[in-house]
């Protein structure tokens, strides 16, 4: 019965599983309309409606422990530390409770138990309990027995050994992890995992109590965000040995994935054991691979297009009726935003302006003046569409080493300040973001253009950071995948090149967001509100982008493959990109009070 | 001749298409920009200031039609109209803002395609426009279609 009411949890979460059978396929997709929409982010795929039973469902599952004490499986229920070795209680409640909130589990228990609990279980698979083995767990073709996180002692068991793994059912999951790599990494995974302080020590062979999870494809996606949310506690928490545990298991598991889940699973755990093991990415000085990684994210998706075109369309707006116009960028890298303004301050009405450009740019090592580069075809281009262009490009390690009077402005010149995904980094050393803004208000600008990602990356608590950035870029990722192969052009228009590049483009970002602190952590995000009252406090008030931006952003994301994925938002003047329902970049702008 | 290139500014894209390739004449002819701008501009009256001397500049009216022009109305029209067909394009008057975006984009267009001599990855699309070869503009690609004109 008690399993029965675990199947059905599953069944309840999986969506639109078909009706228990032995032959029932496990790979069934979850049903996407209804799902609770948090819970997708994370990967689970549980419809709205069954929110409230699975809940009950689990509060049942703990009584159902609880009361589990009566059948002398007692130690399955407390929570207290042992050291026994042949106890699994802690480590199988930490199990429960750490990774599977809807488990299927089937607990094995001591061998000289009656296993008792063991054949109340499933009806859908046939448990033989034999008493010296480890129960060996039938469950017929269409359930996986995966061995858990434990454990087996690394000593030989006196005993049989294990059984053998499973054999894998027809539906090819890829799950069978082999019980020899389990057994190597043994005394670690006896860790607890989820802020249990028990350390249950495996002297003596005790194979024949091996729990076994049965899991499906739906359930190792929930495993992997778990697995992925306590290692990052484990971080925080110092216990490196635990957290190194784990993030050998977020390997296994994110190989079981398919997809964005898969990609991120892989780019977090990456940066989680560079953290572990120290061994810290250097910031990346070569600025053209960085330059280069931009560019593909750039035509991959819409994200940067989007941050031009608002910006450009709130200059453009802020410029009406200037002859002199000078723009200073804070992030030049390739010079793709300024084409668009270009052309468009040669087809106002009344003419072009003069134009002035100034770029700032990070000092490039490989003896090229990659700034003067694109000022040069940024002249040409300005030439061929007659705009009266003029360059200059500083290098500058940082912006907050800029200095008002260095840029020259020049009398009857109207400034215009931008920054795309720049002011973030400043945020890393106390008070440069202020230098700067003051530095900004000293330039007298009719307008100061930011976009900036839209997520709280900052915070001081490790485990906050790394949960936001989890979310964030599993959206990311997801739009993402939605961009290669659209459904246009026969060869697909983006190709998996490009798609693979944004992809390590966002992947250092998650790297520096979880492996780097200190001065050396940049990718350090910051909500709207946040950078309002930021900019609100340094002086700034906000200009509304009109609707025209809107429009126009509107359009350009109808464009693109899987358009209607995104959504443009407008908040209190500001635009902002999201995926769904999750905003991902804002647009806004500011000027002087 | 006149009488043939009063015929010729009144067809869509497709028939100029096949129209060109009817002789060598026919396909002198219809590649004349005029016509290809009469074709973007047609149903916008009078077409902002400017513009020939940029999109000359950037490439041309008939290039501008095959990579923005083109896509653009398709794309947004599917949208608003949902599958309408080919003639509908003809039919459609262009939004301002359409026309605004479509030189937009039409100039990053020339700035990669040019100026950065299509790095950050040509990829895929040969079949982009007919008979012009060379790395396609990699920030279009999502307009990419394989389409011949």
């Amino acid at each position: 019965m008690k399993r029965d009411h675990m199947n059905q949890e599953n069944f309840s979460s999986s969506g639109s599983c078909s009706s228990s059978g032995k032959a029932k396929m496990w790979s069934c997709e979850a049903d996407e309309a209804g799902d609770d929409e948090h819970f997708a982010v994370l990967g689970y795929n549980v419809k709205c409606s069954d929110m409230a039973e699975v809940a009950q469902k689990i509060q049942h599952l703990e009584q159902v422990m609880g009361s589990v004490q009566h059948d002398g499986l007692s130690h399955l229920a407390s929570e207290t530390v042992h050291y026994n070795p042949s106890d699994l209680s802690s480590w199988l409640e930490s199990m429960i409770s750490g990774l599977n909130p809807m488990p299927e589990f089937d607990s094995s228990s001591d061998p000289f138990l009656e296993s008792s609990t063991i054949t109340s279980v499933d009806n859908s698979c046939s448990v033989n309990s034999r008493a010296q083995m480890a129960v060996d767990l039938d469950f017929g073709s269409d359930l996986i027995a995966i061995p858990g996180k434990a454990v087996f002692p690394r000593a030989e068991p006196p005993v049989a050994p294990p059984a053998p793994p499973p054999p894998p059912p027809p539906p090819p999951q890829h799950q069978h992890q082999p019980l020899g790599k389990r057994l190597k990494t043994s005394p670690y995974l006896d860790n607890s995992v989820g802020g249990l302080q028990s350390e249950p020590v495996f002297a003596r062979p005790v194979e024949s109590t091996r729990p076994v999870v049965l899991v499906d494809s739906q359930e190792n996606g929930i495993r992997l965000v778990h697995t992925l949310l306590a290692c990052a506690e484990a971080v925080q928490q110092e216990n490196f040995k635990l957290a190194e545990a784990l993030v050998k298991n977020i390997g296994f598991l994110a190989v079981s994935q398919a997809g964005a889940m898969r990609k991120v699973a892989t780019y977090f755990a990456e940066a989680l054991a560079r953290r572990i093991y120290r061994l810290y990415p250097s910031n990346p000085q070569d600025t053209a691979f960085t330059d280069m990684l931009q560019m593909h994210f750039y035509e991959t998706c819409p994200y940067l297009k989007f941050a031009h075109f608002t910006a450009n369309q709130a200059i453009l707006e802020a410029f009406a009726g200037k002859n002199r116009v000078h723009v200073i960028d804070f992030s030049m890298k390739q010079g793709m935003q300024w084409p668009a303004l270009l052309q468009a301050l040669a087809l106002r009405p009344g003419g072009p302006p003069s134009f002035r450009l100034t770029g700032i740019g990070p000092p490039s090592h490989d003896n090229t003046d990659h700034l003067q580069e694109v000022g040069w075809r940024l002249a040409q281009l300005a030439e061929t569409i007659n705009v009266e262009f003029e360059y200059r490009g500083f290098v500058a390690n940082s912006l907050a080493d800029l200095d008002a009077s260095m840029f020259d402005i020049r009398e009857g010149e109207s400034v215009a300040v931008n920054s795309i995904f720049e002011l973030h980094q400043l945020l890393a050393r106390p008070g440069a973001v202020e230098k700067v803004l003051k530095v900004v208000r000293e330039l007298k600008p009719e307008i100061l253009t930011v976009v900036e990602q839209e997520a709280n990356h900052n915070g001081s608590v490790f485990l906050d950071r790394f949960t936001e950035s989890l979310h964030y870029y599993s959206t990311l990722f997801d739009s993402l995948e939605s961009c290669g192969g659209g459904s246009n052009g026969s060869d697909g228009a983006v190709s998996d090149q490009d798609k693979v590049m944004s992809e390590v483009y966002l992947g250092r970002q998650i790297c520096n967001v979880v492996a780097c602190e200190g001065a050396d952590r940049v990718e350090r995000h910051e909500t709207l509100a946040q950078w309002r009252s930021r900019f609100g406090s340094a002086g700034f008030v906000p200009v509304h982008l009109g609707s025209n931006a809107y429009k126009q952003a509107s359009m350009l994301l109808a464009l693109f493959a899987g358009g209607d994925g995104y959504r443009v938002d407008e908040n209190n003047g500001c635009l902002m990109l999201g995926w769904h329902t999750r905003p991902l970049i804002a647009t806004s702008a500011w000027k002087l009070s | 001749m006149d009488v043939l290139i009063e015929i010729l500014k009144r067809l869509d894209d497709r028939s100029l298409g096949v129209a060109a390739c009817v002789c060598r004449l026919w396909c002198a002819l219809t590649r004349n920009d005029a016509l290809w701008e009469h074709l973007c501009f047609r149903h916008l009256s009078p077409p902002p200031e400017g513009v020939r001397t940029v999109v000359v500049a950037l490439g041309g009216y008939r290039r501008l039609y095959t990579v923005c022009v083109k896509p653009v109305l398709s794309r947004l029209g599917k949208m608003r109209v949902g599958g309408a067909a080919a003639t509908e394009l003809e039919r459609r008057v262009w939004t301002r803002h359409e026309v605004e975006l479509s030189l937009s984009l039409f100039c990053v267009d020339y700035y990669e395609r040019v100026l950065l001599g299509g790095g950050g990855g040509s990829g895929g699309g040969g079949g982009r426009f007919g008979g012009e070869s060379g790395s396609p503009p990699s920030s279009l690609m999502f307009l990419c279609k394989a389409v011949n004109v």
